[in-house]
């Protein structure tokens, strides 16, 4: 069973390491390609049970961008929701038994085929990089380039201090996100993985129970972060902003 | 360095992750926010669409009410007037009708009075006639009797000259 940091290498092609984080993630990509096709390919006026529970997520996800993003919902909704779905999946499926269990002996140590895709930094860091690099561009885009300068560079020695600030701000976001979701996720985890070599039986129910409800949290907590920034760096650098 | 390694960051592997989670993000808003939203918007419209139909419905039947009320009240209070003409009509008819009847019982018992008389008049003549016929014939027949011939043919003619006098 692993306890490292890093995630491992299951199979290697050339110089890039597929590791049992990536399965995850594809697992993940998997399950919701599934989902997406069933939807989409039986979508009526009137729902069934799948476009029903899908219709009431959506609905009630996109009411929530709504009442922070007013009428900037419809560009943010999509990253919110993407993320949150695929960090819930990941968060969730790493949960699934066999998941940590299951896999190959190497120097003598068990290898897992799949670990939670959210207890990878790599995985982590890239959704808040995408995060941060969306939340610019949608920026740039809303305000215009000067609007969306003047906020980190200006002549005034005080507003470039904050700009600085902001500057750093960004950078502190990137680790935050990618931190936080990793730490929460990655130490969820290792308390599983303890709890279960003490007793196997029953006894980690409570703690899966935890781990389920950190999994939700932690995805809203990474999408509406997410969501927040985005709904602040696309107002205008000199009005009040509804987040 | 040694966090970096430690973390396990490899920059093929976050680039996967950054691909990965692009092409996942694509997948989702072309194949599953776009139908779904779209098919709420449908829905909501179908919906608005609905509700602003019934309340023209309801609008129409509103105005459906007051016009067949209206109508009711105009037929009414026409048929009202219609009666009253139709009263006054009558009454002046039978008036006319009246007054007309009156009028020819009037010349009905006119005429009749006249022809009575007129009939009586011709009777009363004739009766007189022949009384005096018959008075004539008596006193022709009496006198013969009493009187020589030239006293009755006086005496016939003072009667009949008398008689045509009184005739």
């Amino acid at each position: 069973m692993h306890s490292s940091f890093a995630a491992e290498s299951v199979v290697q092609i050339g110089i890039f390491k597929v590791t049992n984080a990536l399965i995850n993630a594809l697992f993940v990509d998997i399950i919701i390609i599934a989902i997406c096709y069933l939807v989409a390919k039986n979508i009526k006026l009137i729902p069934g049970y799948l476009q029903n529970a899908t219709e009431l997520i959506i609905h009630s996800f996109y009411e929530m961008t709504e009442s922070v993003a007013q009428e900037k919902a419809k560009i943010i909704f999509p990253f919110f929701m993407s993320f949150f779905i695929f960090i819930l999946l990941s968060n969730w499926t790493a949960l699934l038994p066999g998941v940590t269990s299951i896999g190959f002996f190497k120097d003598h140590e068990l290898v897992p085929l799949m670990r939670g895709a959210t207890s990878d930094l790599n995985t982590t860091l890239g959704l808040a990089l995408v995060s941060i690099a969306a939340t610019h561009i949608m920026s740039i885009r809303a305000v215009g380039v000067k609007d969306y300068l003047s906020r980190y560079i200006s002549l005034n020695p005080i507003n470039l201090f904050i700009g600085i600030l902001e500057i750093i701000s960004e950078i502190t976001k990137v680790i935050s996100l990618s931190f936080r979701l990793f730490g929460n996720i990655f130490a969820g985890e290792i308390v599983l993985f303890t709890v279960s070599g003490i007793f196997a039986f029953l006894f980690p129910i409570p703690f899966l129970t935890l781990e389920i409800i950190v999994g939700l949290v932690q995805a809203l907590v990474f999408s509406m972060l997410t969501m927040a920034f985005m709904a602040i760096l696309t107002t205008p650098h000199h009005q009040p902003d509804h987040a | 360095m040694e966090i970096i390694n430690n973390f396990g960051l490899d920059p093929l592997l976050l680039g996967a992750q950054i691909v990965n989670f692009l092409i996942i993000f694509y997948v989702l808003k072309r194949f599953l926010y776009k139908p779904v939203l779209g098919i709420l918007k449908k829905r909501e419209d179908t919906i608005k669409e609905g509700l602003r139909q019934a309340e023209d419905g309801k609008k129409l039947f509103e105005e459906a009410q007051n016009k067949e009320k209206e109508i009711l009240t105009r037929a009414q209070n026409q048929a009202q007037t219609i009666l009253e003409e139709a009263k006054i009509q009558t009454d002046e008819l039978a008036k006319q009708i009246e007054q007309k009847a009156q009028k020819n019982a009037s010349d009905i018992i006119n005429s009749a009075t006249e022809k009575i008389n007129q009939e009586r008049e011709i009777a009363e003549k004739k009766l007189s006639e022949y009384v005096s016929r018959l008075a004539v014939e008596l006193l022709e027949k009496s006198a013969s009797e009493l009187f020589d011939a030239k006293d009755q043919k006086q005496l016939i003619k003072i009667a009949t000259d008398k008689f045509k006098k009184l005739n």
